[in-house]
């Protein structure tokens, strides 16, 4: 691996590819350069909140238009923009080179202007984001409007899949926003390839014009201390753990909005009907194996602690295991697009995993040899002590007798719950709700459905990206009235 | 010299108290043997008395040793040596617990009656009463501790060997003679406890400083309990796992959080005595100095602070290793911490804490591993041998010869490059050696911004910060 990757800045519309400063990638060692944003940092936020004007010459139908067309423009076999980063990602991602080539050869489908559409209705309102809604109610001699607005914002994205990249784009985009993509290591190309698209596309648009995507090192000093000032920004969005967060906080302070997109982790409820026939048990180990296996477990949605009812006395564990052992060869017939072994599996946790292998009493491994994933079935109702570390397709399979005990094992550190059958979900989604669960689906469905993007398993940040204005009109003679 | 390796050869513990440089003046034929006759040896023996051997041993088809390269297959995880699972610390199954060592060790156990044990504690104390064992544990701040199943007459043996060492290092006598001239003691850490460090007190207190009142500890009455080491990190873990994880969570274990408070008041009282008496009473004097490099920085930074240096005699020595830890501890920090000491004589260890030997710094900047500690470089990804060749890197993994009632042969986490198989090291040791430089695997992963979706943070109780300093 000696190519040496560039990694443009880019800044409303101009492209800088100067090779000031060296970086190291990570896992195969990649390397990238990149211009020193320091020079650039007066450029690259937006002097004056006035210069958001421009945004609000173009209707947001027209807006949608240049998104759509920019899907069309993601085509890999001619994108060259697209071809690097995917080149890069297969360095850098944790996910095999077959999945991200149908990652990066469908990009189009998040530009489908149509689904946009109903993204932009369900997020903030298509009639909230063009023009003033009028309110209902409230005081007499008082009425009021609402609109949302675009903002000065910095994204600090996640770089686990280009999805991440794409979204933030589309919601810059239709919010009318101001964004700076601060990308990450393990990502540093897609959200540029984006932006240099459409810059390719439309240079002098308002949407390409209101678009920058940089990289610079995470915690840098001299750069944040610059860009995360209130007279420059008004909103940031953070994806990732305590770490990527922990540095930005210092800069907060009354005017900077911080909009956390918290790491989750995410599991799966399984009733006793699981067990009713051998049929339904392969069903079920189909399914559940799609939500561990797909996108190699690298997303928040994949599935890692499996709570089954499949009771804990001797035949109920013969029947965990027995589901352990469908859903591990399950796991070996995934497609290739959807779901391989992990090119880089977890030492750490293969220690883990080589450490309890000698402990038959406790737990059945179907699998862990290597890297082709594993179903480990605890022989009680546990978790692995090493349940935070499950990854690169490994789940674990958690006997148990009650209900409640899988209801109240989740918390505010959960994301989505894979649920089979479906009436269970229906009489459990309440309780995991209060516990802290977003995001209910069918079991398979975690990470391979996707209904609502724009609510981002239930964080809503769009409509935490628009600053929401209020009109209100007062009655001249209740105003009048009031001052006596 | 062909006495000593006779010697090794019929028993590798006999190292532990041999006259430490005749260690390295074998022939790299002599080392090869005595290694793969040592490791012969201790697998027949160790097999069929170890359940978790004879388990990894049957899985893996392996029945004889023709290389020392067929030991690979059945060198333990680092892991083992805490594969149970916390539940049984969690709901107080202290019976199975002691089961699950039972697993793990040529002394038998299935005399002792653990049923009623509360705390981890009280369990060491159990088996410190009523067996051979004096079982240590590591410091792990994930909250989960490694127990390590070694005997009283081993603890003994690895402090002698650690005061042949010291004697023999830079040739025969080259060092002190710590059993004959006795010298004050000075551990800036816990005078009780059960993990490694303090594992080995007893036995330096009599063997090198004569007396109790001619050693020095920093804390030299709170015990270094394995329920507060892992009490931070067993908090976490079930809170990770919602209600129900503090459901399960012993209440014995919430007690003591408490306590831990009451801990941490006396802790400014301690530190100061200790740096007032270290200077009043042994200032000037020839001592003894054992201790992890971190605790030592911070030490000595206190120390400089107020206005303090060249505490003790320049014949003074010092016992240090350990890493950073992860700290940030200044690229001087050694040089630091001597200027305050005041002398220079300093052995620095790379040693896992499952086993008797450990590897010392010579001249070279590289790490001499004993002959009686056999080393293996395996390919990170796939877990293969890779060649013994010098300038190799990879996983390291060590089998030490010297514990008789566990099978000290483990894979660690490690990144290492090794050398002494072409050429031997400037030093003029013989042997295999391996480079300054060494770190964990998981530190190479982290410390970039790779950011991912995926994760649990976890809710920060600053009550109990200062648990992973004193676990340090």
């Amino acid at each position: 691996m000696d190519k040496k990757y560039q990694v443009p800045l880019i800044i409303r519309g101009k492209v800088i590819t100067d090779a000031d400063l060296d970086f190291g990638g990570r896992r195969g060692g990649v390397a990238f350069t990149s211009p020193d944003v320091g020079k650039y940092l007066n450029e690259l936020t937006l002097s004056a909140p006035s210069k958001m004007a421009d945004l609000y010459s173009v209707s947001l139908d027209e807006i949608l238009d240049l998104l759509a067309e920019l899907g069309n423009r993601l085509n890999f076999d001619t994108n060259p923009y697209l071809q690097d980063a995917f080149e890069l990602s297969c360095f850098t991602s944790g996910l095999s080179e077959s999945i991200l080539r149908y990652q990066y050869e469908n990009m189009g489908f998040f530009f489908d202007r149509d689904e946009m559409a109903m993204m932009v209705e369900r997020s903030c309102g298509f009639d909230y984001l063009e023009g003033w809604v009028e309110q209902p109610g409230g005081m007499p001699g008082l009425t009021a409007r609402t609109r949302a607005f675009g903002s000065r914002a910095v994204h600090v994205i996640a770089g686990n899949a280009p999805i991440v990249s794409i979204l933030t784009v589309i919601r810059n985009a239709y919010t009318r926003s101001d964004g700076i993509i601060k990308t990450p290591s393990n990502d540093p190309l897609t959200a540029a390839a984006l932006a240099r698209t459409l810059i390719d596309m439309a240079p002098d648009h308002p949407v390409t014009r209101h678009l920058s995507v940089a990289y610079w090192k995470g915690g840098d000093d001299q750069i944040e201390s610059q860009i995360y000032d209130p007279r420059r920004i008004e909103k940031i969005i953070a994806w990732g753990g305590f770490d990527s967060i922990k540095h930005i906080t210092k800069y907060l302070q009354p005017g900077i909005d911080l909009i956390t997109q918290d790491p989750k982790l995410s599991g799966t409820i399984i009733g006793k009907e699981a067990f009713a026939d051998e049929a339904t048990t392969r069903h079920v180990a189909k399914r559940l194996a799609l939500d561990i296996g797909a996108a190699n477990q690298e997303g928040c949605v994949s599935a890692r602690v499996i709570y089954v009812q499949s009771g804990t006395d001797d035949e109920g564990l013969e029947r965990a295991n027995r589901l352990g052992e469908l859903t591990f060869e399950a796991l070996q017939h995934i497609p290739e697009h959807i779901s391989t072994p992990h090119k880089s599996f977890d030492m750490g946790l293969k220690a883990e995993i080589d450490g309890i292998r000698l402990m038959d009493e406790e737990y059945r491994i179907f699998g862990g040899r290597t890297n082709e994933g594993a179903v480990i079935v605890s022989q009680e109702d546990t978790p692995v002590d090493f349940s935070r570390m499950l990854a690169c397709r490994v789940g674990n399979i958690v006997p148990i007798d009650d209900l409640q005990t899988a209801v109240r094992s989740v918390n505010a550190y959960t994301q989505t719950i894979g649920i089979f059958p479906e009436h269970l979900k229906e009489e459990l989604r309440d309780q995991l709700a209060f516990q802290g669960a977003q995001r209910l689906v069918s079991l398979g469905g975690a990470a391979t459905m996707q209904h609502n993007m724009e609510k981002q398993d239930a964080i809503e940040p769009v409509r935490r990206m628009v600053k929401w204005v209020t009109d209100e009109v007062g009655d001249p003679a209740t105003l009048a009235s009031l001052a006596g | 010299m062909s006495d000593f390796f006779q010697r090794l050869l019929d028993d590798p513990t006999s190292f532990h108290n041999a006259v430490y440089s005749d260690g390295f003046k074998l022939t790299r034929e002599q080392i090869d043997q005595l290694q793969l006759q040592g490791v012969r040896k201790r697998f027949s023996e160790m097999r069929p008395l170890i359940p978790m051997l004879d388990k990894l041993a049957k899985e893996q088809g392996v029945d004889s040793i023709d290389t020392l390269e067929d030991v690979v297959p059945i060198l333990f995880p680092h892991t083992v040596y805490k594969s149970y699972p916390l539940s049984y610390l969690e709901k107080s199954r202290f019976e199975k617990l002691t089961r699950w060592l039972n697993g793990l060790t040529t002394v038998d156990l299935s005399g002792v009656d653990a049923s009623g044990v509360q705390l981890i504690d009280e369990w060491l104390d159990l088996l410190d009463r009523e067996t051979p064992l004096l079982v240590s544990h590591t410091s792990g701040t994930t909250g989960k501790l490694s127990f390590i199943p070694r005997t009283k007459e081993q603890w003994r043996q690895t402090v002698v060997h650690s005061g042949c060492m010291l004697r023999h290092w830079w040739g025969e006598n080259s060092g002190p003679d710590m059993f004959t001239e006795h010298r004050p003691l000075i551990i800036p850490g816990y005078r009780r406890g059960g993990s490694a460090t303090q594992r080995a007190n007893d036995y330096m207190i009599e063997l090198f400083a004569g007396s109790e009142d001619n050693a020095l500890f920093m804390y030299p009455n709170a015990r270094f309990s394995a329920d507060v080491v892992s009490l931070a990190g067993r908090l976490r873990a079930a809170e990770a796992r919602g209600e129900q994880g503090m459901l399960e969570i012993s209440p014995a274990l919430l007690k003591r959080r408490d306590e831990l408070m009451e801990l941490e008041k006396t802790r400014g009282q301690d530190l100061q005595n200790f740096f007032d008496t270290a200077r009043t009473k042994f200032g000037g004097k020839d001592v003894y100095i054992a201790g992890v490099w971190t605790l030592l920085y911070d030490w000595a930074e206190a120390g400089l602070a107020e206005g303090h240096s060249d505490i003790f005699g320049a014949g003074s020595v010092l016992f240090s290793g350990g890493g950073k830890k992860g700290k940030a501890l200044p690229d001087d920090y050694r040089e630091t911490i001597k200027g305050f000491l005041g002398f220079e004589t300093a052995y620095e260890m790379y040693a896992i804490s499952e086993q008797m030997g450990y590897s010392i710094m010579c001249e070279e900047g590289h790490y001499h591993i004993p002959p009686v500690i056999v080393p293996f470089l395996l390919d990170p990804a796939t877990g293969e041998p890779l060649p013994r060749r010098d300038g190799t890197t990879g996983r390291m993994a060590l089998l030490d010869l010297m514990p008789q009632t566990y099978w000290a042969g483990l894979i660690t986490g490690d990144e290492v490059t090794w050398g002494g198989f072409d050429q031997p090291c400037g030093c003029g040791r013989t042997g295999t050696y391996v480079h300054d430089g060494i770190r964990r695997y998981s530190e190479k992963e982290g410390g970039d911004d790779r950011i991912v979706c995926a994760g649990a943070p976890e809710a920060h109780d600053q009550a109990l910060a200062f648990l992973t300093e004193l676990s340090q």
